[in-house]
């Protein structure tokens, strides 16, 4: 399991990243094993995760109340029982308990909610025009590249498909019609422009996929920083590991999209179609998101004559692990979403980290945001690894032709960060901050 | 009353040069602070006395001195002069506030007890040549200015300070050596009993001797304002000056030329003012437009604000060819939002060099990043240059719209090159922004 044995059953490899595929077949991340690195990484995703158990709580109320809803002005005011639904892996009535706290919403996002920013009691609509609010645009953001990147990887994926297949369509159109009913006026849209709602439908279906992936997240990253506190995650390959464990745990849980109209339930996408969640979640979110997003208004020119932006889609390149974090708060940059919602929840290491380096308090937005994508580095290491565990050999294997396939797997990874946009150089150096 | 502001600096600038070195910086920063404020609100004050209504000097103070060479103690403020000693006292202010940028990343100022009494003294030899009325006691305030300014240079000014300071020295000394020689053949042609303004009329000489007299004065002033081919000290004076320098050399010093230009050049020989005037009105419209031209041509912020300077005065010169009375109100008021714009200027560009440390165009981008930028500066400088580029609802065009309004119809042709100009104006401060 170590370096020196790999090396010495094949060759060297000729890749400018040789060091970091080196490190992968040792068991180890894409970011180096520091200390540092540690803390940044598991305290971004304790910071990352308040945010995310709202924001899969607020996706599945979109997808399975709001649904079509014309003019939905409360999208984001969760009502009480979606605050209150019991993940489904933590607490005591979990089906795999991943997070050995509470199974409703996280006390801390509670409060929040609750307060906000200002710590003073008022009605959340103030507070929502306030702008004292979680900043749910985001997470609407990410399924959206999710939805527009459709059709990603084919071959592996057949949720998407089968948002295309007449079964959906019959699922969706009796879901439309029970929604609408007693309303002429959209009844009469929907005849006239079938596509219309329908296209809304499988909006609504990538809603659902991406809150039923983030309610596997929130408590595994929970876990993660109960464990780091409690001096069980000692190391990035540790964190990465627990990740992938993690991974092959939760990859058959369902994906499926259900929509609660008058008490009634319309199965969309039934359970029984046997979507699951590695395949036709985890898979695709990370290629849209981390990979590929879409490029960001206030770093790209759309114009079509400045070719700035690729015509093809699977050479988008504007994912976090390509995302040029220093202007983060500016304008026409994404990210900064997160980062604010983020800021709220840093855990007291991080924020006395941040004070000692750039400029402290004032620009601790980015430097939370590139610790952000030191963490999301160490994810795509942890996807990159299941993935080789799940399609080729263990690392330890004698045979050398296997340890060949690994070398070429991970060479065509790394091949994705060539381009110099690609931030894998810089984690590599602390003081990339 | 106007004595004060000529003693008192003197007296404080004793008083701190010669505090023994053990009493801390801070007690000679608070002591310059003190003594230039109260010159300040001294200044407002005067504002208040002023009679609007009344033609002349006001506030006069006669001291006879060395009647054998026609030296007299003789000071009187007029609408000319009150504006720039208000202005003079505001930028001491300023910059003995500002001088010591003793932030986080900048070096605190070196020998600050040297420092602050020579801008003292600097504050005294302007207040006293804005005020004198008398030729030869104006005469020993432009020269008091010399040395202050030259040990600013070279004392705390950049690499090439040495070659700056010693250009400055000799450009500036012939300067003097002109208008002392046009004042003392002036005072022997025309037979004058004394050197004080009042004295000296020049309708008995012939035009000849008036034209060599007012060209040999006009010289002597140009290189101070400066015109375009005496100009060469400036952008390396300006250039190597450290920002306090800076600022009193653009703000102050070149008001001083533009000063004497209108007090004694048009003053003294108002017959051959109209031989003269066609030519200074077109060397008015080639500074201009060779300032604009050359800064748009430079590579550092700080020489761009330079001959952005040079320009600048060009619209006073060309106020003052013009000579009516809407022109002249546009030149004092050319000459105030001048200074006021300059200074502006030079401090951001300080701060901004202070803080990113370099003045490099090419290498400077990105300053606008709310968080990891210069936000607040950067905006400041857009306000700046939109100023000096003469946008409306800034001192900037109001001066030059005066001064275009009344030149028009004296030099049409020349009005409009630096009409010209201004758009010029915005081309190079465009490129710097």
């Amino acid at each position: 399991m170590n370096t020196a044995a790999t090396a010495t059953k094949i060759p060297p490899s000729q890749h400018p990243y040789a060091n970091i595929i080196y490190r992968l077949e040792a068991g180890g991340a894409m970011l180096p094993d520091t200390p540092e690195n540690l803390m940044q990484i598991i305290g971004l995703y304790k910071a990352y995760a308040v945010p995310m158990d709202f924001y899969w709580r607020d996706l599945l109320y979109i997808a399975e109340q709001v649904f079509l809803d014309p003019l939905p002005f409360f999208k984001y005011f969760i009502p009480k029982e979606y605050l209150e639904r019991h993940n489904h892996y933590a607490g005591d009535d979990a089906d795999l308990r991943i997070w050995r706290g509470e199974a409703t919403a996280h006390p801390e996002l509670l409060e929040f909610i609750e307060k906000g920013e200002l710590k003073m009691k008022l009605p959340r609509i103030f507070h929502h025009w306030w702008h004292d609010r979680i900043n749910m645009e985001f997470a609407e953001e990410c399924m959206r590249s999710m939805l527009w990147h459709r059709g990603m990887s084919t071959s592996v994926n057949q949720f998407d498909s089968y948002l295309d297949s007449d079964e959906y369509k019959a699922n969706a159109d009796r879901a439309i019609r029970a929604y609408f009913k007693g309303n002429p006026l959209m009844l009469g849209l929907h005849n006239a422009f079938p596509e219309l709602f329908l296209e809304q439908c499988r909006q609504m279906s990538y809603y659902s996929n991406l809150g039923l992936f983030w309610e596997v997240m929130a408590p595994v990253f929970f876990e993660m920083s109960d464990l780091y506190d409690e001096g069980k995650i000692a190391s990035v390959p540790d964190a990465m590991n627990f990740l992938v464990n993690g991974i092959f745990a939760i990859a058959g849980r369902p994906i499926y999209h259900h929509v609660y109209i008058r008490g009634e339930c319309y199965e969309i996408i039934p359970k029984s179609k046997g979507f699951t969640w590695l395949y036709e979640a985890a898979l695709p979110y990370v290629e849209a998101v981390f990979y590929r997003t879409s490029p960001f208004r206030g770093t790209k020119s759309y114009n079509a004559q400045a070719g700035q932006v690729p015509d093809d889609q699977k050479d988008f390149h504007y994912g976090v692990l390509y995302a040029d974090k220093f202007p983060v708060g500016t304008a026409g940059i994404p990210p900064t979403l997160l980062a604010q919602d983020m800021l709220h929840f840093l855990p007291q290491y991080l924020v006395d980290y941040y004070q000692q380096y750039c400029r402290g308090e004032d620009d601790m937005l980015i430097q939370l945001a590139v610790s952000f994508q030191r963490s999301m580095y160490c994810v795509t290491s942890a996807v990159i690894q299941a993935l080789r565990t799940a399609l080729l050999y263990p690392l330890d294997d004698p045979n050398p032709k296997h340890l060949k396939a690994n070398r070429a797997f991970f060479e065509a990874q790394m091949d994705r960060f060539l381009r110099p946009e690609a931030r894998l150089r810089d984690i590599q150096n602390q003081n990339y901050r | 009353m106007l004595s004060l502001l000529i003693w008192l600096p003197i007296v404080g600038a004793a008083l701190i040069g010669f505090t023994p070195g053990d009493v801390p910086a801070r007690r000679a920063r608070l002591g310059a602070v003190a003594i230039a404020g109260f010159l300040f609100l001294w200044t407002l004050w005067l504002l208040t006395q002023f009679n609007l209504s009344t033609a002349g000097p006001q506030l006069v103070e006669y001291l006879p001195w060395i009647q054998t060479l026609g030296l007299s103690y003789s000071l009187g403020i007029d609408g000319l002069s009150l504006p720039l000693v208000a202005l003079t006292n505001l930028l001491v202010l300023v910059v003995v506030f500002s001088s010591d940028f003793a932030g986080q990343d900048a070096k605190p100022l070196q020998r600050p007890r040297l420092f602050y009494s020579l801008v003292l003294l600097i504050s005294s030899g302007m207040a006293g040549a804005l005020l004198a009325q008398n030729l030869l006691l104006f005469f020993l305030f432009y020269e008091l200015e010399l040395i202050p300014f030259y040990l600013l240079l070279v004392i705390w000014g950049g690499q090439r300070r040495d070659y700056a300071g010693m250009k400055f020295l000799i450009y500036t000394a012939v300067s003097g050596i002109l208008i002392l020689a046009a004042f003392l053949a002036l005072n022997w042609l025309t037979g004058a009993s004394s050197f004080d303004y009042d004295a000296i009329a020049t309708e008995g000489l012939s035009q000849r001797t008036q034209l060599i007299l007012l060209t040999v004065m006009l010289i002597g002033f140009g290189i101070k304002i400066p015109l375009v081919p005496l100009h060469t000290w400036l952008p390396d004076a300006y250039v190597e000056a450290s920002t306090p320098t800076a600022i009193l050399l653009g703000g102050v010093l070149a008001k001083l030329g533009t000063y004497g230009l209108v007090r004694f050049c048009l003053g003294l020989f108002p017959e051959t003012w109209s031989l003269v005037s066609p030519g200074l009105s077109i060397i008015a419209a080639v500074c201009v437009l060779y300032g604009a031209m050359a800064a748009i041509a430079q590579k550092d912020i700080k020489r761009m604000v330079a001959y952005s300077s040079i320009g600048h005065m060009g619209y006073v010169l060309l106020g003052t060819a013009a000579l009516t009375p809407l022109a002249m109100v546009g030149v004092v008021a050319q000459m105030v939002s001048h200074g006021l714009i300059l200074a502006l200027l030079f401090y951001l560009v300080g701060v901004v060099e202070a803080k990113v440390g370099t003045r490099e165009l090419d290498v400077l981008n990105g300053l606008l990043n709310p968080i990891r930028g210069l936000p607040m500066t950067s905006a400041l400088l857009i306000l700046a240059g939109m100023a000096s580029a003469g946008i409306p609802g800034m001192s900037g065009f109001i001066a030059e719209f005066l001064v275009f309004q009344g030149s028009f119809s004296t030099f049409p042709i020349p009005t409009l090159f630096c009409v010209v100009g201004t758009g010029l104006t915005a081309v190079y401060f465009v490129i710097l922004l």
